[in-house]
């Protein structure tokens, strides 16, 4: 344990105020109650800048006007913000009346205005007036940098929060500023979009009105709006978001920053998805199958007898298939119906985490401040949980060492050996290419171990490798799940009975299917149960996923509509809230009502449960003892002729919700193949040339796309662009 | 254009960390194409494992890196306070009239660029004037023509 730092006091405006050492002046001046106006500053894009000198101050025994946010607390330092300070006052009046030389202050149609920083600053800091009184400086405008973000260069301020983003946080090296001086400009490569993972936060960086959201652009103004606290359910991570509504519909996503989950970034899925709530094939009523007259519209009630009936006929030859993207309640409800009041015991979980892992819980935010991070799996984290990737990232320039074992990881692994890798990163002689590796995981004070691929059993082994590295605090261990709650879902399941889900297996009939969500409806093991039962219920949110094999389908609602509890990769229990009105009943409602039919009583309303900013529960449980699991070799011999492994991976710009929004349809994973440098020249393939992939009667066309540092022999395809390939194909020209 | 992408390894040796190397193998780039056209930026990021975004935003910031196609040679005037004060201006002036353009344009047969630089470091014999890169110093006006007849001669042109 570090000695807690030394404290200093200073004097600002004739408050005093004590510090630890290094607080910077901006921070301290806030716990004195006195505002240190800023726009370039963010401390989360890491060193201070300097660039726009909004955050003059007077500092005693200095000549000149410093900029506080460059500076931090030293014992007896005296200073005067322009509230106490002339000289500190006209100087801000000076750096805003110089911002606003080629601003163009048109605010009336600038979608920033009323919750613009400038603006603000500018009544309370700036001149009133200006003596510029030649021509200022234009731009065309606005001119889009990606069809998510328009740039207005006129109204840019030029404080480099944007391409600081870009470069020292996603480092995505996209946004750049070009040129010096007064004819800087924010620009992408050759006017090519800006297509990163995590481009939206700009929008909330930019201090003015020169990024702004398109799809937000002009449906609301600042007065009008309403900010409501609720998590992202898109995927495990569940950064924690405002949702602007306004008029009963969701307008935009802000980050509502959650320092140990999200730091207060979000992806583009997260931040821009939300319009999936008014596709145009979005369910609102109930829908029935009757037989010569297809799918028809029916009363609530209705719908509820037909549930009823379908079910009841079953008798306990029910399945439930989950989506992960249900809330602990709703998950509740459906369980306990089909386990307690249908008597079936069988379910599709499209997750089921080992809770072995609880013993090395921990924040998101340790990886940053982990020495030594390790991530094993096949899929890519950017992917899966992006935002893990951000902390992975954070942790590297920390100083961390990060080291990835895998199909694309620098230590390069056959697809599938995950667990054999931290079978061997365990035991007491690891093999030759894993002990340098070892070595630095044993000798760390702090470590962080993600696993990201989609084996269940990850966790456990994961697990093992955590207990024979003996993480005590300050490290941690995570599993990234499928989905944005499979982790909430599987423990309400298994809470409603003592069996466990099993796989239903077999090719007999089944009396009824109750399918819960669009992403289970894209299962194939989904499909092919459905085909097999007489009966077939589904919620779903959009008719072109459910009206398949359904014989009733209830409108589903999105997370944005929901209240009750969702449960992340940490395994932080964090509250959604009902940001606007579902179109009809929710499916808390549908199926508490339904269970009470069966005798099961069901709360159709979520208790209060947890907080704002939830934190994480304490540790639990105590580390299992894992059976290394045969060794794979780490390294395969590259395809004979053009014989590769897939590695398939879902990409984080997938799904229903993401295929209904058209601004979103740039980010979704182009239709290529990567391929290992060294097999690309020896097939003589380069990226952008057409592949032909194939196995067995199926066969791909797809561009390829040269990866370095994928591991011989391995090729890799996002799912959506997989389908129907088998595990290992054959890769040629087409 | 396999060599550039070797030549740029070869200088990025010299340096601890690869990115570091981005000015000189931007310098390799322009050699090769004689400014930096979109897939010069490409070719140096890809060799680099940097961004081509990254690349012009570096190229972008220094004078001396072309973001525009350039003449077969460069006319390069000082028109900081120290050539100023000797008449750097007539020189350029000069240059003007003989190549029929103004400062920042090149010949339309693509002869030749001129353009104002800041200060060269030649400030005790301005006014300064770098003709592909080599100070001649001091030039004045009546200096001129004969330079740029070395100029045309050199390319062939008329
Ligand atoms: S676009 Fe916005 S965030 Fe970027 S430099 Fe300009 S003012 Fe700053
Ligand atoms: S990282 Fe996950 S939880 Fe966070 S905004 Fe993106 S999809 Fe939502
Ligand atoms: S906030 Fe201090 S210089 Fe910009």
């Amino acid at each position: 344990m570090s000695a807690p730092p030394e404290q200093v006091t200073i004097t600002i405006d004739d408050r005093s105020v004590s510090v630890p050492k290094g607080t910077g002046l901006v921070e301290s001046a806030l716990q004195a109650g006195i505002e240190i106006p800023v726009f370039c500053y963010e401390p989360r894009l890491g060193p201070p800048l300097g660039a726009c000198r909004m955050c003059l101050v007077e500092i005693e025994g200095l000549p000149k006007l410093q900029a506080a946010c460059t500076l931090s607390a030293q014992d007896g330092m005296v200073v005067r913000t322009s509230a106490t300070s002339a000289q500190a006052a006209d100087g801000q009046e000076g750096v805003l009346e110089f911002i606003l030389l080629n601003h163009p202050l048109d605010c009336p149609d600038c979608d920033k205005g009323g919750e613009c920083p400038l603006q603000d600053l500018t009544l309370r800091y700036g001149p009133g007036t200006s003596r510029m009184v030649v021509q200022k400086r234009t731009f065309d405008k606005p001119i889009p940098i990606s069809p998510l973000i328009a740039l207005d260069r006129e109204r840019c301020i030029l404080c480099y929060r944007c391409t600081r983003f870009s470069e020292q946080v996603a480092e995505d090296g996209q946004l750049v500023a070009l040129n010096r001086g007064a004819s800087s400009i924010i620009a992408t490569f050759e006017d090519e979009p800006y297509r990163a993972h995590f481009s939206g936060n700009v929008i909330d960086l930019c201090p003015v009105g020169a990024l702004t959201s398109t799809v937000y652009r002009f449906r609301a103004r600042p007065w009008e709006i309403q900010n409501v606290p609720t998590v992202c359910a898109m995927c495990p991570v569940g950064c924690n978001v405002w949702a602007t509504t306004r008029e009963g519909k969701v307008a935009r996503v802000l980050a509502r920053n959650h320092p140990e989950v999200d730091g207060g970034w979000l992806c583009d899925k997260g931040r821009f998805a939300h319009d999936h709530l008014r596709a145009a094939d979005r369910l609102t009523e109930p829908i029935r199958r009757i037989r010569m007259r297809g799918l028809v519209a029916v009363p609530w009630e209705e719908a509820l007898d037909a549930a009823d009936e379908g079910l009841r006929a079953a008798g306990a030859s029910v399945c439930v298939a989950f989506s992960g993207g249900e809330t602990v309640e709703q998950a509740d409800a459906l369980s306990r119906l089909v386990r307690q009041g249908l008597g079936a015991d069988v379910a599709l979980l499209p997750d089921d985490p080992d809770p072995a892992l609880d013993a090395f819980r921990a924040p998101l935010a340790a990886i940053r401040s982990a020495n030594v991070c390790l991530v094993v799996g096949d899929e890519p984290v950017l992917e899966r949980a992006p935002i893990v990737d951000l902390w992975l990232r954070a942790a590297r320039r920390g100083g961390a060492e990060v080291v990835t074992v895998g199909p694309a990881g620098a230590i390069a692994a056959p697809p599938g050996s995950a667990a054999a890798i931290c079978a061997a990163l365990a035991a007491s002689s690891p093999p030759e290419e894993l002990r340098e590796l070892a070595r630095d995981l044993r000798e760390a004070d702090r470590v962080a171990l993600v696993w990201s691929g989609d084996d269940d059993t990850g966790g456990r082994h994961l697990a093992g490798l955590a207990a024979a590295l003996e993480l005590g605090e300050g490290s941690g261990a995570y599993f990234l799940p499928r989905t944005p709650n499979g982790r909430g879902v599987a423990q309400a399941w298994r809470a409603a009975g003592d069996g466990r889900g099993i796989d239903p297996s077999g090719d007999e009939a089944l009396g009824a299917l109750i399918v819960s969500g669009d992403e289970a409806l894209r299962d194939t093991r989904v499909v092919a149960l459905a085909d097999r039962a007489r009966f077939v219920l589904t919620t779903a949110m959009f008719m072109n996923e459910a009206a398949g094999q359904s014989h009733v389908i209830l409108p589903g609602t999105g997370y944005l509509e929901r209240d009750g509890t969702v449960v992340n990769l940490e395994g932080r229990s964090q509250r959604l809230r009902r940001t606007v009105e579902p179109p009809g009943w929710d499916e808390l409602a549908f199926f508490a009502q339904l269970a009470r039919r069966f005798g099961v009583d069901v709360d159709p309303w979520t208790r209060a449960g947890v907080d704002e900013l939830a934190a994480l529960p304490a540790r639990s449980g105590t580390a299992p003892v894992v059976a290394a699991p045969a060794a794979r070799g780490p390294q395969r011999a590259a395809g004979a002729g053009g014989d590769f492994e897939l590695v398939r991976y879902r990409a984080l710009f997938s799904g229903a919700a993401v295929e209904r929004v058209p601004q979103l349809a740039f980010q979704r994973p182009a239709a290529e193949v990567e391929l290992p440098g060294g097999d690309a020249s020896r097939l003589h393939i380069a990226t952008g040339e057409r592949v032909v992939l194939r196995s067995g009667e199926v066969s791909r066309e797809l561009a390829a796309r040269v990866n370095r540092r994928l591991a011989p022999g391995v090729a890799r395809v996002a799912e959506e662009h997989a389908d129907g390939l088998a595990d290992s194909v054959r890769i040629e020209k087409a | 254009m396999s060599e550039l992408r070797d030549e740029i390894h070869a200088v990025a040796r010299r340096y601890p960390a690869r990115r570091s190397a981005v000015i000189p193998a931007l310098r390799l780039a322009q050699e090769r194409y004689g400014w930096l056209p979109p897939e010069a930026f490409r070719e140096v990021a890809a060799a680099l494992d940097l961004t081509p975004a990254y690349c012009k935003s570096v190229a972008s910031f220094y004078d001396m890196f072309h973001l525009e196609p350039v003449g077969a040679h460069t006319v390069e005037i000082c028109t900081n306070v120290s050539c100023a004060l000797v008449g750097a201006q007539r020189t350029l002036e000069a240059f003007e009239r003989e190549l029929g353009i103004r400062a920042g344009e090149t010949t339309r047969d693509g002869a030749v660029s001129l353009r104002t630089i800041e200060c060269a470091g030649g400030c005790g014999w301005g006014p300064v004037v770098a003709v592909d890169h080599r100070y001649r110093e001091p030039v004045r006006p009546e200096d001129v023509p004969a330079i740029v007849g070395e100029l045309r001669r050199t390319t062939g042109g008329a």
